[in-house]
C-alpha cells in the first residue's frame, strides 16, 4: 500500500513536472485580465480606458492606471501594481507594438461602431483571450482595400511593415520543413516574403559570390536555426562547393579540401594538376570516370558545367576517343548550327 | 573599435547621401558589422551590411572581404542595390546587383535592373536584365570561365479574388550572342480556408523537358498540419549551363512524400517526414524525425533532437542531430550542437562525429560578441579541434 502511494505521488509529481516543462502548466504568476467578468457585470470598456474615445495615432494608449482600478476596487489584496499580475506584459507589449506601428485612430471608428468595442475587438468576450489586437480580417470587414493589398500598398495602415515583425495568418511556410517549401511558396508570393525579408536573407544562401555570412557567423545564436553542414552534407558538398564559390573558402584552405579528396581516392595526390586519381578515364566503359559520371552526373557538372562542356565534347564525339554520343535512333529539336551544345561539333556545319 | 565605429558610420552615411531627403522626410538607415575569426583559416571574414529608407527610396547593401584563398584576400558586393518605388505601390524600380527571384524562374544573381508595375485588379507585371554575376571570390576555374553572358526575363502574375495567384514567367540566357538557357515557367499558389497550395514548373526550351517541378500542399487540423509534396528536378535547373547533359542522358531525381508536424504541446513541436525518391534510376528515400521542446514560453532556450535516415543511389547513411540553447544571464547565452553521421559504406569511414559548444555575450543593443569551439573526427583527421570568435556591431535606427 506504502510502494503504490509512493509510486501515485511520484507519477503526480512527474506529471506535473512534464504539465511545466511541456508549457501546459503555466509559470507566469500573471495571467489574461478579466475582461469577460468586467464586461459581465456593465462595466463599459471607456469607463477603465479613459479617453479612448477621442483618440488618435499621435497620443498616448489608454491602459488602466492603478488608481483607476482602485476607484471600483476599494479593497486591494496587496500593495502591487494591478498589472503586476492582472494581464499579461505581453498583452500590453502588444498594445505598444500596435500603438507605434499602426496609423489607427479610436476617435474615427467609435461613431461607426457606436460604443460597440467587442465589435473589433472581438476577443475581449473571452475570459482567456492574450491578444485582443483585432485581426486584419476585421478591419476589412468595413474597409475595402484590395487595390492597396494588390499593389502592396501597406503604409496606409502600417507604418513599417518589416519592423512591425507580426507574420501575416498565411505565413505557414517556418511551420515545415523550411528549406524544401520556400522556394515553391515563395514562386508566387515573394512578396509576402519581402515584407518581412530583404535581398540579403535570400542572397546569403542563392547569391554566387556567397562568402559573406558562413553559417558560423552566428554562432553564438539559435542553434536550430544554423547548421550549413547538416547530416549528408558530403553527399552534395561538390554541389554546394561549386554552387556558391567561395563559401568552402571562407572557412578552408583549399589544402583541406584536396587533402581530402586525395585520401578518400578521387583526387591525385596535393601538387599534382589534374585533380583526377591515375587512370581516371582507362578501362572499359570509360573506366571510373565512366562509373562516376553515370552514377552521380550533377557531380562531374560541379566542375564541368559550362566551359567544361567543351572537354567533354573533345573525347565524345564523333570520331574521338569517346565515341559518338547519340545513342541509336537520336532525335533531337535543337538547332545543330545554333544551340549548345551541339554548335560545338556542328557549328561549322558538319 | 574606434575605427569600426567609424568606418561604419562613414558607410551609413554614404548610403544615407545615395538618398533624397524632403523636409518632411524620415529617413532610417542600419548596418550591421560582423567579423569572424577561426583557427582553421589564414584570415578572418569581415561582413558589413546595411540599408537606408526614406519615403519611395531605399538602399541596400552587403558586402564582405577577408577568407583564406591562396590567391590571397578578396573582397565583393552580394547585394548593392538601391529600390524606388512609386509613392503608391504602382510601380518598382530597382538596379544594381541583387538577386532576381520570381515565379518559377531559378533565382540567379545578377548586375542588371527590374522593374515591377502592379495594377489595382491583382495583375502584376516583373521584368528582369542583366549580367549574371560569376564568382571572382572561388579560385580561378580550372577549364576558364564564362565568356559574357546576358540574361532577360519576365513574368506576369494575377490575383484571383484574395485566394490565389497565378503566374507565368520567362528567361533567356546568352552567352556569345546564342541562346544557353531558355525557360518559361508557370507558378500558382491557393490560400483556402483549412488548404493551402503552392506549385511551381519550369519547361526547358534549350532542352525541351521539364527542368523543375514542385507541388505541395498543407492542411491544418488543430495541432496538426499535413503536407504532402511531389518534386522533379533536374541538373538544367541546378546548373543551367550543364545542357550537355540532357543529351547525354539526364540526370532525372524525382520524389514524392509527406510530412506532418504536430504542435503536440505549447513548448513541444514535432516533425515526421518521409519521402520516397529516385535518383537516375535508382529507387530509395529519405526520411526524418525531429523535435524541438522550447524551454520557456518565448523560446529562448530550447532542445532539439533529429533523427535522418537517407537511402537512396551513392548516398546511404543515417544521422542524428542534437541542439540545445539556454539564456545564462540575462546577456549570456550558450549552445551546443552535436551531429553524427554513420555511412553504410565502411569506406567511407565508421561514423563521422562533429560537436561545438558556443557562448554568446550580448551586453547591449549595439554589440554582441561570441565564441565557440569545434571539434570532429574527420577523414583526413582522426581528430580536430577548431576555436571561433565573432564580433558584431549594430548601428543606425529605424
Amino acid at each position: 500500500m506504502r510502494l503504490r502511494g509512493s509510486l501515485v505521488i511520484l507519477l503526480a509529481v512527474l506529471l506535473a513536472a512534464c504539465a511545466s516543462v511541456l508549457g501546459l502548466k503555466r509559470t507566469d504568476p500573471s495571467r489574461p485580465f478579466e475582461h469577460r467578468a468586467h464586461v459581465l457585470r456593465g462595466v463599459a470598456c471607456t469607463q477603465c480606458h479613459v479617453g479612448v474615445v477621442s483618440s488618435t495615432h499621435a497620443g498616448p494608449t489608454h491602459e488602466p492606471s492603478t488608481a483607476q482600478c482602485k476607484s471600483c476596487h476599494a479593497k486591494p489584496h496587496d500593495e502591487h501594481t494591478c498589472s503586476a499580475c492582472h494581464g499579461e506584459a505581453s498583452t500590453r507589449q502588444e498594445a505598444e507594438l500596435v500603438h507605434t506601428q499602426l496609423r489607427f485612430d479610436h476617435e474615427k471608428h467609435m461613431a461607426h461602431v457606436h460604443g460597440d468595442c467587442a465589435r473589433c475587438h472581438e476577443s475581449s468576450a473571452s475570459a482567456t483571450a492574450i491578444s485582443l489586437e483585432p485581426k486584419m480580417a476585421t478591419c476589412f470587414g468595413c474597409h475595402e482595400h484590395q487595390g492597396e493589398w494588390n499593389v502592396s500598398k501597406c503604409d496606409g495602415c502600417h507604418v513599417d511593415v518589416a519592423a512591425e515583425g507580426v507574420p501575416p495568418e498565411s505565413h505557414v511556410v517556418h511551420d515545415g520543413d523550411f528549406i524544401r517549401e520556400h522556394g515553391v511558396r515563395a514562386a508566387s508570393e515573394s512578396e509576402l516574403c519581402a515584407t518581412c525579408h530583404d535581398d540579403r536573407s535570400c542572397s546569403k544562401c542563392h547569391g554566387v559570390t556567397v562568402a559573406t555570412l558562413p553559417w558560423k557567423l552566428a554562432v553564438g545564436g539559435a542553434p536550430q536555426t544554423t547548421g550549413l553542414h547538416l547530416s549528408g552534407f558530403r553527399s552534395r558538398h561538390s554541389l554546394e562547393a561549386r554552387a556558391q564559390p567561395g563559401l568552402c573558402n571562407s572557412c578552408h584552405a583549399e589544402e583541406y579540401c584536396v587533402q581530402c579528396h586525395a585520401t578518400m581516392g578521387v583526387a591525385a595526390a596535393p601538387g599534382t594538376p589534374n585533380p583526377h586519381p591515375a587512370g581516371w578515364v582507362s578501362g572499359a566503359g570509360g573506366g571510373q570516370h565512366g562509373m562516376e559520371a553515370r552514377v552521380d552526373p550533377m557531380s562531374c557538372a560541379g566542375c564541368h558545367g559550362g566551359a567544361g562542356e567543351q572537354l567533354c565534347i573533345g573525347c565524345h564525339r564523333v570520331g574521338g576517343p569517346g565515341g559518338n554520343p547519340h545513342g541509336p535512333s537520336f532525335t533531337s529539336t535543337k538547332d545543330k548550327l545554333h544551340d549548345l551544345p551541339c554548335r560545338l561539333c556542328h557549328g561549322t556545319g558538319t | 573599435m574606434r575605427c569600426k565605429r567609424s568606418a561604419s558610420r562613414t558607410l551609413i552615411a554614404a548610403l544615407s547621401l545615395l538618398l533624397p531627403t524632403p523636409a518632411h522626410a524620415d529617413p532610417s538607415a542600419t548596418m550591421r558589422v560582423d567579423g569572424l575569426v577561426d583557427t582553421q583559416q589564414s584570415g578572418g571574414v569581415l561582413v558589413l551590411q546595411g540599408d537606408a529608407s526614406h519615403s519611395a527610396v531605399s538602399a541596400e547593401a552587403l558586402l564582405w572581404t577577408g577568407g583564406a584563398t591562396t590567391t590571397g584576400v578578396v573582397a565583393d558586393a552580394l547585394v548593392f542595390a538601391i529600390r524606388v518605388r512609386e509613392p503608391h505601390g504602382l510601380a518598382e524600380l530597382r538596379v544594381g546587383r541583387f538577386l532576381f527571384s520570381s515565379g518559377a524562374i531559378l533565382p540567379v544573381q545578377i548586375d542588371g535592373a527590374s522593374g515591377i508595375v502592379r495594377a489595382p485588379w491583382g495583375t502584376k507585371v516583373e521584368a528582369v536584365t542583366g549580367v549574371p554575376v560569376t564568382s571572382v571570390g572561388a579560385p580561378t576555374p580550372l577549364y576558364g570561365p564564362q565568356d559574357f553572358e546576358w540574361l532577360v526575363g519576365g513574368r506576369i502574375s494575377q490575383v484571383i479574388v484574395s485566394r490565389m495567384t497565378v503566374g507565368v514567367s520567362y528567361v533567356q540566357r546568352r552567352d556569345l550572342d546564342e541562346i544557353v538557357d531558355h525557360q518559361v515557367g508557370a507558378d500558382l499558389t491557393a490560400v483556402l480556408r483549412w488548404l493551402d497550395v503552392a506549385a511551381r514548373a519550369a519547361y526547358d526550351l534549350t532542352s525541351p523537358g521539364i527542368s523543375d517541378a514542385l507541388v505541395s500542399g498543407a492542411a491544418r487540423a488543430g495541432p496538426f498540419r499535413f503536407e504532402v509534396f511531389a518534386a522533379d528536378r533536374s541538373p538544367s535547373r541546378l546548373m543551367p549551363a550543364t545542357s550537355l547533359f540532357s543529351v547525354l542522358g539526364d540526370f532525372p531525381s524525382q520524389s514524392v512524400g509527406s510530412s506532418i508536424h504536430w504542435k503536440a504541446a505549447p513548448r513541444l513541436d514535432l516533425w515526421l517526414t518521409g519521402a520516397g525518391q529516385t535518383v537516375g534510376g535508382v529507387y530509395g528515400g529519405n526520411g526524418s524525425a525531429r523535435a524541438l521542446l522550447k524551454l520557456d514560453d518565448r523560446g529562448a532556450g530550447s532542445l532539439g533532437l533529429e533523427v535522418r535516415r537517407q537511402d537512396v543511389s551513392t548516398a546511404r547513411w543515417t544521422g542524428i542531430r542534437a541542439t540545445a540553447t539556454q539564456p545564462l544571464l540575462r546577456t549570456l547565452r550558450c549552445g551546443a550542437e552535436f551531429e553524427l553521421v554513420i555511412p553504410d559504406d565502411p569506406q567511407k569511414g565508421a561514423a563521422w562525429p562533429w560537436g561545438l559548444v558556443s557562448l554568446g555575450w550580448h551586453p547591449s543593443s549595439r554589440w554582441e560578441l561570441a565564441g565557440a569551439l569545434e571539434a570532429a573526427s574527420t577523414p583526413i583527421h582522426d581528430f580536430e579541434l577548431n576555436a571561433l570568435a565573432r564580433f558584431s556591431l549594430f548601428l543606425g535606427s529605424k
